[in-house]
């Protein structure tokens, strides 16, 4: 196999897709820059004006903020964890989906801490945290796990894109010399020699390891600052094990529908095919029967235990929050399960609705845990007005919280322009480990 | 016949043992009282004197039934040859005392031995008689003095009276007892007998005082016959400070976090981080051999062309 040749092949194969803006294309990115403006103006709004343009008040603290924030943050992990494995383990259709997945961990963890920014009172404070830690606080825990892990997913995203950015730079003599400048300087003078290659491919693995450990640590971290704390609802010894697995249940969605999205759009139907999708189904199915039976264990212990504040929290959510809870406990769960667990159900169109059903219940889930048990407190705050004591989101929060997602997928469109979205030095790796492969059958044989 | 025996047997029977045999009825007369009415006085470590009556009836034939007087009215007189003088009127509580605190201001006045004569008086009521108690009872100050001579703790105890010119007199051979306060009760350190008015003696190292080390000393004379009971306190920072075995606990409040956390933290961030400078490393490598192979080729290319 002419190693040159085929690189510059898949260069002229993926050019297209990263120079060229198709119209609908432009139309998501102007649509996705003025999501953006608003949610952007809704924080200058809350910045000169503080909380009183929010819906969180003296009972109710935290609000949609801090379930995007677990959201994108868990998302991130869940990425993190499923890259690092499909690294460590080689698995054979990794390619396909592993810079989706690297791409998605790094992103969602940049914008899931700026959700948690916009839950702080006084940000001019915020240095505070840095400047005087107390090393027993769970949140600052967190600030050290989400900056390590941040950094970490930084380096790991980085070793996986240095073959293609060699590849990129040594086929871009028709591309801008921004481009051809940007290559070389990130391809930091990587030429695929074999001790160059296995340098790599040592740390990458390395890192892999690196990044599932410190995944399961800051999802931990991510759910003791919850059930370290004694409110009804939260305070739960299987709360981090719960996140880990609802943390990977919506990476997973997350991964199917972007890969869904990705090969409608860029027309990768050869790349990310149905094998994929019902390979990340099977994993969706196996995550929603664990889900399911943590969400099960969690409530059915509150339920039988019948704390006083458990049972006022119960009655809560089966009153003010019914549909909610119908919906992220029942529907959010038990659809994902039938559609992927029978076999004739398992087409690309259906597996990505039931990712999409387990996404919204995901997040509904979050919500249930955060705001009915900040509207149900052990002292009961009197005098109070009730719009105090109930939340519910206002515009503010609302353009902030699709700002970000906006901006989740306006990124991770824009990556799509500078590296390919299937990794092209997976693709030779694997074309010229199946070559190997035949050779070494051949000689068997012989 | 037989049945109808047998019938009111049992109803008796029954009645019977609704019967208690040692049931008597309450006898709770105020004749079957006695009443111990009892007066003493106390000098207090502040120099003030406490003048205190107890009340209790006794029931004369069960001993041990002792029923507090309430609300009786006592009055406190400083007697004279001439009349007496009322110094106040308390009633006895729940527990049958009667206390009256006269300050150190008070002025007493004294017959020719220069004794202090306090009566306390119950006076008759329709179900009680009148008790009438005296007391007789000289001046005395105590003096205590902690100090530290040649390295050594010392308390130096002096009593004296004053004479009509205010002039300090060595009080009469006494003996008192020095004790340290404690939480429940008062230990004793030194039983001494004072004689020409003065005592010394070293002071214990291994008293145990409070978080900061301060220890009440006090001076006890009881039931003297010219003093009555006299009490004197001095405070010193001479004993071992007690200092409370604090437990660290995990709080958000806690000044700092236990050390296993510091120990797990810094054990993890340390293996993260050498992992990410170790990548890092790498990186730095495989950039260098990049470089060094540009250079090679860049020299081929040149002579090539030459």
């Amino acid at each position: 196999m002419d190693v040159t040749k085929r690189k510059r092949e898949l260069v002229e194969e993926f050019s297209p897709l990263m120079s060229k803006t198709t119209k609908t294309s432009k139309i998501w990115m102007i649509f996705l820059g003025i999501v953006i403006l608003v949610g952007l103006y809704a924080f200058v709004l809350q910045f000169m004006k503080g909380h009183i343009v929010t819906g969180m008040r003296d009972n109710v603290v935290w609000g949609v903020y801090i379930i995007n924030f677990i959201f994108f943050v868990c998302l991130s992990y869940s990425g993190a964890f499923i890259g690092g494995i499909l690294h460590f383990f080689k698995t054979p259709w990794k390619n396909s989906v592993a810079r989706i997945v690297e791409i998605i961990t790094v992103l969602s963890l940049i914008i899931g801490p700026i959700f948690i920014l916009l839950c702080i009172g006084r940000l001019d404070r915020l240095h505070y945290l840095f400047m005087y830690p107390r090393i027993q606080s769970p949140i600052t825990w967190d600030i050290i796990a989400i900056m390590t892990d941040l950094i970490g997913c930084f380096i790991y995203l980085y070793l996986t894109f240095i073959p293609d950015f060699a590849i990129l730079r040594d086929n871009s003599e028709k591309m801008p010399k921004w481009r051809q400048k940007t290559y070389k300087y990130l391809a930091i003078g990587y030429q695929d020699t074999t001790s160059q290659r296995e340098r790599l491919h040592k740390i990458t693995k390395t890192m892999s390891v690196m990044i599932i450990a410190l995944a399961i640590i800051a999802y931990s971290v991510l759910a003791w600052i919850f059930s370290l704390t004694l409110q009804p609802g939260w305070n739960s010894s299987i709360f981090a094990p719960y996140f880990i697995i609802a943390g990977l249940y919506s990476g997973v969605a997350v991964i199917i529908i972007s890969m869904y999205l990705i090969r409608k759009f860029y027309n990768l139907d050869h790349y990310i095919r149905k094998v994929h999708f019902i390979g990340a189904g099977v994993i969706l199915l196996v995550m929603s029967l664990l889900y399911g039976y943590f969400t099960f264990s969690e409530y059915f212990a509150r339920w039988f235990s019948h704390k006083t504040h458990d049972v006022n929290l119960l009655d809560t959510l089966f009153t003010r929050y019914f549909w909610e809870f119908i919906f992220a406990n029942y529907i959010g769960i038990l659809v994902p399960i039938v559609i992927l667990f029978f076999k004739k159900f398992r087409t690309i169109k259906s597996i990505t609705i039931a990712a999409i059903i387990a996404v919204l219940g995901l997040w509904l889930n979050r919500y249930l845990i955060v705001v009915p048990t900040l509207e149900t407190p052990y002292l009961p705050i009197q005098d109070t007005r009730e719009e105090f004591i109930h939340y519910s989101a206002t515009w503010v929060e609302w353009s902030l919280s699709f700002a970000g997602v906006a901006a989740f997928i306006l990124f991770f469109i824009l990556i799509m322009k500078l590296v390919p979205i299937i990794p092209m030095s997976g693709i030779i790796d694997n074309e010229r480990n199946g070559k190997n492969l035949k050779e070494k059958r051949t000689n068997n044989s012989n | 016949m037989k049945t109808y025996f047998t019938k009111f047997s049992i109803i008796a029977i029954l009645i019977g043992l609704f019967v208690s045999t040692n049931s008597i009825a309450q006898n709770d007369e105020v004749k079957s009282y006695k009443f111990l009415y009892k007066f003493n006085t106390t000098k207090q470590e502040d120099n003030s004197r406490l003048l205190e009556v107890s009340f209790i009836a006794q029931h004369k034939k069960d001993r041990k039934n002792k029923v507090p007087v309430f609300e009786a009215e006592i009055n406190f007189y400083n007697t004279t040859d001439e009349d007496d003088i009322l110094l106040g009127t308390v009633k006895t509580d729940k527990d049958g005392f009667a206390r009256l605190i006269l300050p150190e201001s008070q002025s007493y006045i004294t017959d020719i031995d220069d004794y202090i004569n306090i009566k306390a008086v119950f006076e008759k009521t329709e179900a009680i008689k009148s008790y009438k108690r005296s007391v007789a009872i000289k001046d005395i100050f105590f003096d205590l003095q902690l100090k530290e001579i040649d390295s050594v703790k010392t308390a130096i105890f002096k009593a004296f009276t004053l004479d009509s010119l205010k002039i300090q007199v060595p009080a009469p051979e006494m003996d008192v007892v020095f004790s340290v306060g404690g939480m429940i009760s008062k230990m004793p350190i030194e039983e001494a007998t004072v004689e020409d008015g003065e005592y010394e003696f070293e002071f214990p190292t291994d008293i145990r005082g409070d978080a900061k080390g301060n220890v009440d000393v006090f001076v006890f004379l009881e039931d003297h016959d010219d003093f009555g009971n006299v009490i004197h306190k001095k405070n010193i920072n001479w004993g071992t400070s007690l200092k409370q075995n604090v437990i660290s606990e995990n709080t958000l409040w806690s000044e700092a976090a236990p050390l296993w956390m510091y120990i797990v933290l810094t054990i993890l961030l340390l293996g993260v981080w050498a992992n990410y400078i170790y990548s890092i490393i790498h990186l730095f490598k495989i950039k260098k051999e990049g470089k060094e192979l540009e250079l090679a080729t860049e020299i081929e290319i040149e002579n090539n062309q030459e």
